[in-house]
């Protein structure tokens, strides 16, 4: 037989097992969590605005309390990436809340969140990435710069190890290589492990409706 | 609060659209509540954008579909075709013939993708392919297109489902 035939019949299976639900049921279920993506990256998203605030209040009170140089403004430009941040993670909460209160047709919903998702995963890969040459190249700089200040006839950072600059510019180069590859992978990893799958199963969907 | 008790009766009265998304989703019962307490959570986090330019039921469709094919919490599990979970006692008739094709389509439509699963729901709901198609996002030939694939699938499939309860 077809689906035609039986169309009857089978809607009338897909309505059993059906126990109804009270309206205090319902309003129970109001309370409940959800555990929908969209509602996952609000989360994680609120959270990191919360730790940005704190960051930026902790790391702009050293940038202007602190007094060695080279401290202000190591603290003055983590502040600086920290507003630029936590804009973008603000810019990030908006759209996720536009699209989870709006109820789309399927396939611009799937497209809306596979964009949503993608983006957020970027954005978090580009900060993270833009983080090791600040944290250390700059960190070294700011406190050759401090000793040197100082006491300018203090030895090179690595003096002790190193005969010559040039194999310390060498090594931090080969050290800021290393770390970086190892940060790049590892990210990728990550954030695949979190979304990778989920992404490609809305990407399959999409692709299905296409065709 | 006036909004939440509006929303409330109204779900209460198209409650039926809810369970059958998730009865056609979910094999087991409690993956069912689970996909329930996330579709009615959608709905209350979207009510307050639903203008009512468009009939209730047609809105509720559209959440409880986007909410069951982005649901990706569980690992898939097939559907078992003799489950008594999946498949109400009621009415089941040994050497029934249509209960038996019944059983053996139903069974069918739980192989089909996540996307087949909402076209042929809506089908089953009387909607037509310009419904189909603006529920879905995809023009109504594409749906028309679907639509046939589909019923040739679930034919082979259907078939393939009746030897088997034969053997």
């Amino acid at each position: 037989m077809e689906l035609d035939e039986l169309k009857y019949q089978l809607k009338d299976k897909l309505s059993t097992d059906h126990t109804g639900r009270s309206d205090a049921d319902i309003a129970l279920l109001l309370t409940k969590r959800t555990a929908s993506v969209t509602d996952k990256l609000k989360k994680s998203l609120w959270l990191e605005i919360f730790l940005c605030i704190l960051m930026l209040l902790v790391f702009g009170a050293i940038s202007i309390i602190s007094k060695q140089s080279s401290l202000r403004i190591y603290f003055s430009v983590f502040t600086i990436v920290g507003i630029v941040f936590l804009l973008v993670v603000i810019y990030l909460l908006r759209r996720t809340k536009k699209l989870s209160s709006t109820t789309l047709p399927v396939k611009s919903n799937l497209q809306s969140i596979v964009r949503l998702i993608e983006e957020f995963t970027r954005r978090y890969f580009q900060i993270t990435m833009a983080l090791i040459p600040i944290c250390f190249i700059f960190a070294l700089l700011l406190a050759y710069q401090e000793k040197h200040l100082q006491d300018p006839s203090a030895p090179f950072p690595g003096g002790h190890y190193f005969s010559s600059l040039w194999q310390v510019v060498l090594f931090v180069i080969a050290y800021m290589f290393v770390l970086a590859i190892v940060a790049f992978y590892f990210t990728k990893w990550y954030l695949k492990k979190l979304y990778g799958k989920y992404v490609q199963q809305l990407k399959a969907c999409i692709e299905e409706l296409g065709e | 609060m006036a909004s939440e008790k509006a929303f409330i009766s109204l779900l209460n009265q198209h409650q039926k659209i809810i369970y059958k998304v998730c009865n056609l989703y979910m094999d087991q019962h409690s993956d069912r509540e689970d996909l329930f307490q996330e579709i009615t959570l959608q709905a209350w986090k979207a009510y307050g954008n639903f203008r009512g330019d468009a009939k209730f039921s047609t809105w509720l469709y559209r959440v409880a579909l986007n909410t069951a094919i982005t649901f990706f919490r569980k690992e898939k599990r097939k559907p078992d075709i003799y489950s008594t979970d999946q498949v109400p006692e009621q009415g089941d008739e040994p050497g029934d013939g249509i209960e038996e094709q019944v059983k053996a389509m139903y069974a069918a439509i739980g192989e089909l993708s996540k996307i087949d699963k909402a076209i042929v729901m809506l089908y089953l709901e009387d909607y037509s392919y310009n419904g189909i198609g603006e529920m879905m996002g995809i023009t109504a030939n594409n749906v028309a297109v679907k639509m046939n694939r589909i019923k040739t699938k679930l034919k082979e499939e259907t078939r393939k489902q009746l030897a088997f309860t034969e053997m």
